[in-house]
Formats: structure tokens, sequence, C-alpha cells
């Protein structure tokens, strides 16, 4: 398949990885932080892990959207779709986040109108079916998915649908990336920058990593040999002395990204004065809000939210997991209490979560000598 | 030809995603992804024409895709 074939080439992989054999420095670790739950996944589906050497280790970081959300954001969602006169339409994962009252999967079995849709805008043609509902889409996403909101929203204030909201809980890469950076005693080498994000908001976004904090970035596409090759792009760049955002990506991603999705964003979103992350605690300017303009298409301007904060279970480590400081098999849980089917964390819901990434494709091949639940 | 990842992300569905531009009609375009046709918004790539590549999310074409001149080969 154009694009797909020639980015999974065993010898294209190969040769990357005899580069970065040759480029790391024997007994040396070095620490790598792939951000985007998208790589993550790609990662262990594609084995990548095995074709490195011992001395470069990855750290899985925050990127998962679904994974991030806390528990409390989720029965706030709940809250709404027993709100009467309700449906509510978000993406799939999300109707299977466990918050501290159910899933909204489960509310939807208690008789709430839930509704999985592809696209906000699917959620903006089924409010122009149900003229007697009010359509809540739950969104959720990082600035790859929060362009679509603000299309959605641009295109509802245009054709003036008065029965259509959106519930934002979009949330934005770099403040949880300057609080991993933060975190002491974290040790972090270096950093594959997310693709589909930056996309949007392009590679310069970035640059305060390499200038603050002395970490090198290449921004990667999906595909196995992308990822090969951005590891090999940042070896490099140590090898050379260099530390830059440097970009691997480059059949998509710009500089300075997508003017047009930036631009549709800030008409209709605002930074949120604060925000709770799961792992990460409240960081302070890291979502999104509706710009008051959009009021009349603002859930929590239309109605109540409670504003539910919840604990994670304390068995749940997806806070040290989102974080790189532990592997998912080294949480207690992990594949006992939490699995897929019963995932007790957000990490195990999506499929770029850390957790369940690891669970479907690298579990089998952990060395018997780890610890599990350690 | 290599299938297409069978397991995307289901957080949207539709992990943003490569597909090629079948008709575009106003806002809305068809696009093909692994041998389906689907609709996407094109409010953020205007110009999009028939035979471009874009990268595709949430129902929405986020960017056109460049010709592979580079990127996979170092």
């Amino acid at each position: 398949m154009k694009y797909v074939d020639e980015y999974r080439s065993a010898e294209l992989a190969r040769g990357l990885a005899s580069e970065i054999a040759g480029l790391v420095r024997p007994g040396e670790t070095w620490r790598v932080m792939e951000v985007c739950g998208g790589h993550t996944h790609a990662i262990y589906r594609h084995g990548l892990e095995d074709l490195l050497p011992p001395e470069v280790e990855l750290v899985h970081g925050p990127g998962c959207p679904v994974c991030v959300i806390p528990m409390g954001r989720v029965d706030d969602a709940i809250a709404l779709a027993e709100e009467p006169g309700v449906t509510l339409a978000t993406f799939g994962d999300m109707m299977r986040v466990p918050g501290g009252r159910g899933s909204l999967l489960e509310a939807k079995a208690r008789g709430a109108d839930v509704r999985m849709v592809y696209s906000p805008l699917d959620a903006l043609a089924l409010a122009a079916k149900l003229p007697d509902r009010r359509v809540i889409f739950f969104a959720i996403g990082f600035e790859t998915t929060a362009p679509a909101t603000a299309v959605t929203l641009l295109r509802a204030r245009a054709q003036a649908t008065p029965n259509f909201a959106v519930f934002c809980n979009h949330v934005t890469i770099e403040p949880p990336l300057r609080a991993i950076l933060e975190t002491p005693g974290l040790r972090v080498d270096a950093f594959i920058g997310p693709g589909h994000v930056s996309t949007v908001i392009g590679t310069d976004a970035y640059r305060f990593i390499p200038e603050e904090y002395g970490r090198p970035v290449a921004v990667s596409a999906f595909e196995p040999v992308d990822l090969l090759q951005s590891i090999a792009m940042l070896l490099r760049q140590r090898a050379e002395g260099r530390c830059e955002v440097e970009n691997q990506y480059t059949r998509v991603v710009r500089r300075e990204g997508n003017a047009r999705a930036l631009a549709a964003i800030n008409e209709t979103m605002e930074l949120r004065d604060e925000f709770e992350w799961r792992g990460l605690g409240t960081i302070p300017g890291s979502a999104m809000r509706l710009r008051p303009a959009f009021a009349e298409w603002d859930a929590e301007e239309l109605y109540t939210i409670p504003g539910v904060r919840i604990e994670d279970p304390k068995a749940c480590r997806c806070g040290e997991v989102l974080t790189g400081q532990i592997k998912p098999w080294e949480c207690g849980v992990f594949g006992t209490a939490c699995t897929p089917e019963r995932p007790l964390g957000t990490c195990m819901v999506s499929s770029e979560g850390a957790c369940a990434a690891f669970y479907a494709y690298g579990r089998l091949r952990r060395p018997a000598e780890e610890p599990v639940g350690a | 030809m290599t299938e297409l990842a069978p397991e995307r992300c289901i957080t949207c569905s539709d992990e943003a995603v490569e597909a090629e531009v079948v008709a575009v009609d106003g806002l809305e375009a068809v696009v093909r992804v692994a041998g389906a046709e689907e609709r996407v918004g094109v409010d953020l790539v205007p110009d999009a024409a028939p035979g471009d590549l874009l990268l595709c999310h949430a129902g929405i074409a986020l960017e056109r895709i460049e010709s592979r001149t580079e990127g996979a080969r170092s």
C-alpha cells in the first residue's frame, strides 16, 4: 500500500537498527520518551524494542488522550448524559473509561442516551436528526483532535444549530511536557515528538525542550521505519554535539503547523486557568474551554457540571506509567485486576494506552526474570 | 500490498489516517481509505482536489501529505 509498505520495509528497518547500534555508547543507557500513545502502540505492535540495543530504553509518555482524563470528568459526562432530553455523543474509547460511577457504557445500559461517533461532525449531524433532543459532544483529545471540534462549532454557528453543544475537555501538549521535564529525578535523555499533534502546532512548538531543558526532539511519524529513523536522528544529534528539534515526519509536518487549524481552535476555544490530569495533577493553562462567543453551544454554560474530583484507585499506577517512571508490568494490578476487558485505569482502556499496548503485544515477550507487580 | 493497520486507535476509530481524495463537494470530500470510501470535512484544507493525499483525523482532513521524496530514508 502506498505510504505504508515503504515505511515497514524490513531491509530499511534492519539498516536503521544497525546504524542505531553503532551510535550508542556501550554500557551507557539512553532513555528516549515517546510522547504519543500512537507511537507506544506502534512500538509494541511492531516489536521495535527487540531491534534496539540494550543501551536505548524507550519510555512511554503521557500522550494518550483517553489516558490523561481524570475519573471525575467521566462522572461529569455521565451527569450530562443523564440530564433530561440529552443525547451524549463521544468517541468509542471514552464510553469504556471508568469513572467513580461506572462508565458511560454502563450509564447507557441504565437508560442514558449515549452514542458512539467517529467525529464531532457526526454528533452535529445527529443533532439535525434529533431536533427534540440536545446532542452534547464529549470532546477529548490533544491539538490533533481539537481542530475537528473547532470546525464543528464553526459549522454549528454557521448553520445556527440550536440543539448541539460541546463538553470541552481538549488538552494541550506543552504543559504536560514541561511538567514531566520538571519531575524531580526524571531520567529522560531525548524525546520522540508526537506526529499528528505536530501537524497542527508545528515543530517550532517544541523548541523549548532543547533550548530550556537541553534535550533533543525528533518529531516522528508512526510506521516502524519512521520511529527507528527518529531514534537514529536523536542519537546522531548526540554524536554530533547538537541539541535541537528535528522533523522526521516531513511528508506532513511543517515548522509552523497548520495555520487554519490553529485559527479555528483560537476562534472557538481559550485556555482554562487549570485542568486536572490523570497522573500529573493539576496543571495551569493545560486545557481549553469554549470562548464566551460560543456560550450557546457550551455544555458548561447550559448545564450545571458537578465538577467531580475522584482519587484514582490506589492499586492503579497509571500516573507513574504516564510519566515514564514505571513500565506497565511493574503495576501490581497489570494483567490481573486490570485488563482490557475490565480496565481499572485509563492506560488499559485505550489501545494507545501503554498498559493496553503492552498487554496486547508485549507481555508474552517480557523476560521471565523481570518482576510482575514489583 | 500491505494491509492497513487493523488495530486503529479506537479513541476515535480514526487515528490520523492517510486517505486519497476521490471527490470534493464544498466543505466535504469523499476519500478512499484502505479500499473503503468515507466522507471527511476539508474545512482546514480548502483547496483539496481529487488525487490529493490527506491526513485525516476524527472526520476532518488535517493536512495535505506531500509527495514522498523524503522522510523514510536517511
